[in-house]
């Protein structure tokens, strides 16, 4: 049996898994027939855990004990703003755990954040067993590029949990421009402008042939998908509150229903200019029932989010100049994510960058595609193209003052190794404690903390005496080793870095021991690997739903296919069914008419609950040493230029 | 892929491999051009990136990772015009082989800064001829590079200034 590497698309939103056989690249589809699989977990009251599509489709009535975006949490600290901003949105409870880590509660058990993304990532494998009919057991698993070493390393622990070995942690924006390349034996510089649904980064890469060398990367990981969702629930959410007094972000059941209206509109705009949002019964008050019903025009959606796009601009700016280069040395320009298929940020993209965006790519696929292909370079030896990745961050020794001075700076190639000296803060300082930091600030405080170890052993003297060469080691995997040595005595003390706020190699060996992550309900894929048919129902398909009708010449409205899937349990809390699913169901509509397309929100049972009057016609739609350390009690100090270290 | 040399090979280059300057470990001539350092890079990757090499023991899987981590490093100070030229004083200078990236950047810095003249005479002259170059008045900027060049003879980017100036007028 030939070794098999997978590429799986970890997103926030969404999970994409592909794998390259018989020198074919393949996008594995889920259960419905999706190349995308909600990055949901879901926990029932019978201690099931379901993932995926079936688990988004409960996140209206089960909000509580259903996890979403976990990936926006992991290998962040509590203290994190990220975090606290989750806690105040997000409807699952977010605790603190031990050393600063964070856990997600539910009901009464705790789980950490890799063992949430070890769910997904084995509904990713098992999805990949099913179609390719045989066990895999190594995946490339991709991470924004912007992400730290403590969020890798989290990311790298899921993987372990799911039971796959890590081939590689690789940057989304690297393996997108692997999948565009591959094969092609192109010359080019490219960028790669990759807006996912929490983070947003852009690449610079030169190509030649098989050499796929990283020039620049930059990133925002504050800045996604989901804030374009939030602007819009801002929206709703405010208008309602001055409409009714009423703050509906205080009900978590309404808070669902606009999250996923939100998103489903959103995902609308992308081929429509002007989408009917209407939410029946958003909240009962006094005994009656309110809805909402608007309508978001693109030029409305576009002043919303506005200043989001014009962010990534600013980082496009900077990856540019790291990169030396200007727009027009670009050869081509690729949209990696969901949300590049707004025609508002294709039009922004293209403006910018000078040059229409490539449409040959697919904003959702491409990532786990370049997965997969690294994935299968990396199990085979005959390798028919590389990678030449650089640090995304830099690496700071923190030293006197609350300062952080830089050992390895941001967009340097790996693997690489560089040293620097530091010394002494005070007079017969007998230890010193080393922090090690990721980040581009000055100020040690507004880095992320990889990691403190503390050495000790070198003579005693004046401060300014004792020079200690401390070395950063960037291995090709993206690990972090530190090294401190006395250069007098060469002593030495040296550490890996780890995550410090996750999990210890004990807590590994329990969680797996304990597969709590593989209590997951499956939903067969019986094909082997082919026909999509029978296919079971998709959930998402029965709640309500923001997306296209057709309508006959005579006006009479034709009812969208989903009808026929609607058998939803409504367990907990009766709802009305929402769906984020777009279904653009023209072939219904005669051929020979004018059509016009309805924006239709269904309640539970499949009536037709409201229309909108918007006639958007698809085709016509625009896209548009100083002192160094810290010994207990005593301060640190920077390093030594060359002057000192003479003198 | 990956390299031809045996595991004793690896290690020992690994070994000697502090001992070679950063030209001999890219197999370039010091004269090299950007342009010609950046495909040495990519072919001594070729064969000494870890990915190519996975299949190796762990021994000689090491002693690649280090030869891999100086390979990098090479690129690293070669690939920039001022880092190249800081590091090439350095060796003429006799002061080590290996050049720490801090360094080189902070020596290209100074570089930088001298190239817009290293005597105050020079900087002034210098930085009139900008402003009148801004203004696009040739005539202007080549009477001030031509003081500025009394100052330094030897200065190039002056020279060349001047030249585009005449050219101008």
């Amino acid at each position: 049996m030939t070794e098999i590497g997978l590429g799986i698309d970890l997103g926030t939103s969404n999970s994409c898994v592909a794998v390259v056989r018989d020198g074919e690249i393949r996008v594995l589809a889920n259960a419905y027939g999706d190349a995308i699989t909600a990055s949901v977990v879901s926990f029932k009251e019978d201690g099931v855990i379901t993932v995926g599509n079936l688990a988004k489709a409960n996140a209206i009535h089960n909000p509580r004990h259903t996890v979403y975006s976990s990936k926006r949490l992991i290998g962040r600290y509590y203290f994190s703003p990220e975090v606290k901003k989750a806690q105040a949105i997000y409807a699952y409870e977010i605790c603190e755990s031990e050393n600063h880590g964070i856990n997600i509660k539910v009901r009464d058990e705790l789980f950490s954040l890799p063992e949430i993304g070890a769910m997904v990532l084995r509904e990713m494998k098992s999805i990949a067993e099913s179609r390719i009919g045989q066990p895999v057991h190594k995946a490339v698993i991709t991470v924004p590029a912007n992400f730290n070493d403590n969020q890798r390393q989290a990311t790298k622990d899921a993987g372990r949990v799911a039971g796959l070995e890590v081939l590689r942690i690789l940057n989304e924006p690297t393996a997108a421009a692997l999948a565009y390349g591959f094969g092609k034996g192109l010359k080019q510089k490219v960028a790669v402008y990759d807006l996912g649904g929490g983070t947003f980064d852009i690449s610079v890469l030169e190509i030649s042939t098989d050499v796929f060398e990283v020039l620049s990367t930059c990133g925002d990981t504050f800045l996604g998908g989901d804030d374009f969702d939030d602007r819009l629930i801002d929206l709703l959410a405010d208008e309602f509150s001055a409409d009714h007094g009423i703050n509906l972000r205080n009900d978590l059941y309404a808070l669902e229903k606009l999250k996923v209206a939100a998103e489903g509109a959103k995902n609308a705009l992308s081929f429509h200019t002007e989408v009917a949002i209407r939410i029946p019964d958003v909240i009962e008050s006094d005994g009656k029932s309110l809805s909402i019903e608007r309508t978001v025009t693109t030029d409305e959606f576009s002043r919303l989010v506005n200043d989001l796009i014009q962010r990534t601009f600013k980082v496009c700016d900077e990856a540019l100049q790291q990169a030396s280069l200007v727009t027009a040395d670009l050869d081509g320009v690729i949209l990696v994510g969901g949300p590049t298929r707004l025609p508002m940020i294709r039009s922004a993209v293209t403006n910018y960058f000078q040059q229409e965006p490539q449409s040959d790519v697919d904003p959702d696929q491409v990532v786990a595609m370049g997965a997969a292909i690294h994935a299968a370079a990396l199990v085979n030896k005959d390798r028919s193209s590389f990678l030449l990745d650089v640090t995304p961050l830099s690496l700071r020794i923190g030293v006197a003052g609350g300062l952080a001075e830089p050992v390895i700076e941001r967009n340097t190639p790996v693997p690489i190794e560089q040293t620097r000296t530091f010394t002494t803060f005070q007079d017969h300082q007998e230890s010193v404690k080393i922090r090690v930091y990721q980040g581009e600030s000055r100020r040690d405080d507004e880095n992320e903390l990889l990691g403190q170890f503390e050495f000790s052993g070198f003579k005693k003297a004046r401060r300014g005496e004792v020079e200690i060469d401390i070395s950063f080691e960037i291995n090709s995997d993206g690990i972090v080793n530190v090294t401190a040595k006395d250069r007098e005595t060469g002593e030495q003390a040296s550490t890996t870095i780890s995550l410090s706020s996750g999990l210890s190699d004990l807590d590994m060996e329990s969680i797996i021991r304990e597969a709590r992550t593989q209590r997951i309900e499956a939903v067969p894929i019986d094909d082997g690997g082919n026909a999509l048919e029978p296919r079971p129902p998709d959930p998402r398909a029965q709640l309500v739903m923001i997306g296209v009708m057709a309508q006959t010449p005579g006006g009479e409205t034709v009812a969208p296919a989903v009808a026929a899937a609607r058998t939803i349990n409504l367990e907990e809390r009766p709802a009305m069914n929402v769906s984020s699913h777009f279904v653009p169901d023209l072939e219904m509509a005669p051929d020979d008419g004018p059509t016009r397309e309805e924006v239709v929100i269904l309640s539970e049972d499949g009536e037709i609950l409201g229309t909108s009057d918007t006639k958007p016609d698809l085709d016509e739609v625009e896209p548009s040493a100083e002192d160094l350390f810290e010994s207990p009690g005593s301060d640190l100090s920077g390093p030594l230029d060359e002057d000192q270290e003479k003198g | 892929m990956g390299t031809d040399l045996a595991p004793t090979e690896i290690i020992a280059l690994a070994e000697i491999v502090d001992d070679l300057d950063y030209f001999q470990i890219l197999h370039l001539p010091r004269s090299a051009s950007i342009g010609e350092v950046r495909k040495a890079f990519h072919f001594s990757s070729r064969a000494f990136h870890p990915d190519a090499n996975r299949h190796l023991p762990s021994e000689p899987r090491c002693a690649i990772e280090k030869i891999a981590r100086r390979v990098t490093e090479a690129y690293s100070v070669l690939r920039d015009p001022r880092r190249n030229r800081a590091y090439l004083q350095r060796l003429e200078a006799g002061k080590g082989k290996r050049m720490q990236l801090a360094e080189a950047q902070a020596e290209a810095g100074r570089q930088a800064v001298e190239e817009k003249g290293r005597t105050p005479q020079g900087r002034q002259y210098y930085s009139l001829a900008e402003a009148d170059t801004r203004r696009r008045d040739f005539a202007a900027a080549a009477r001030n590079l031509q003081m500025a060049l009394t100052f330094e003879p030897d200065n190039e980017l002056f020279k060349a200034q001047l030249k585009e100036a005449r050219d101008q007028t």
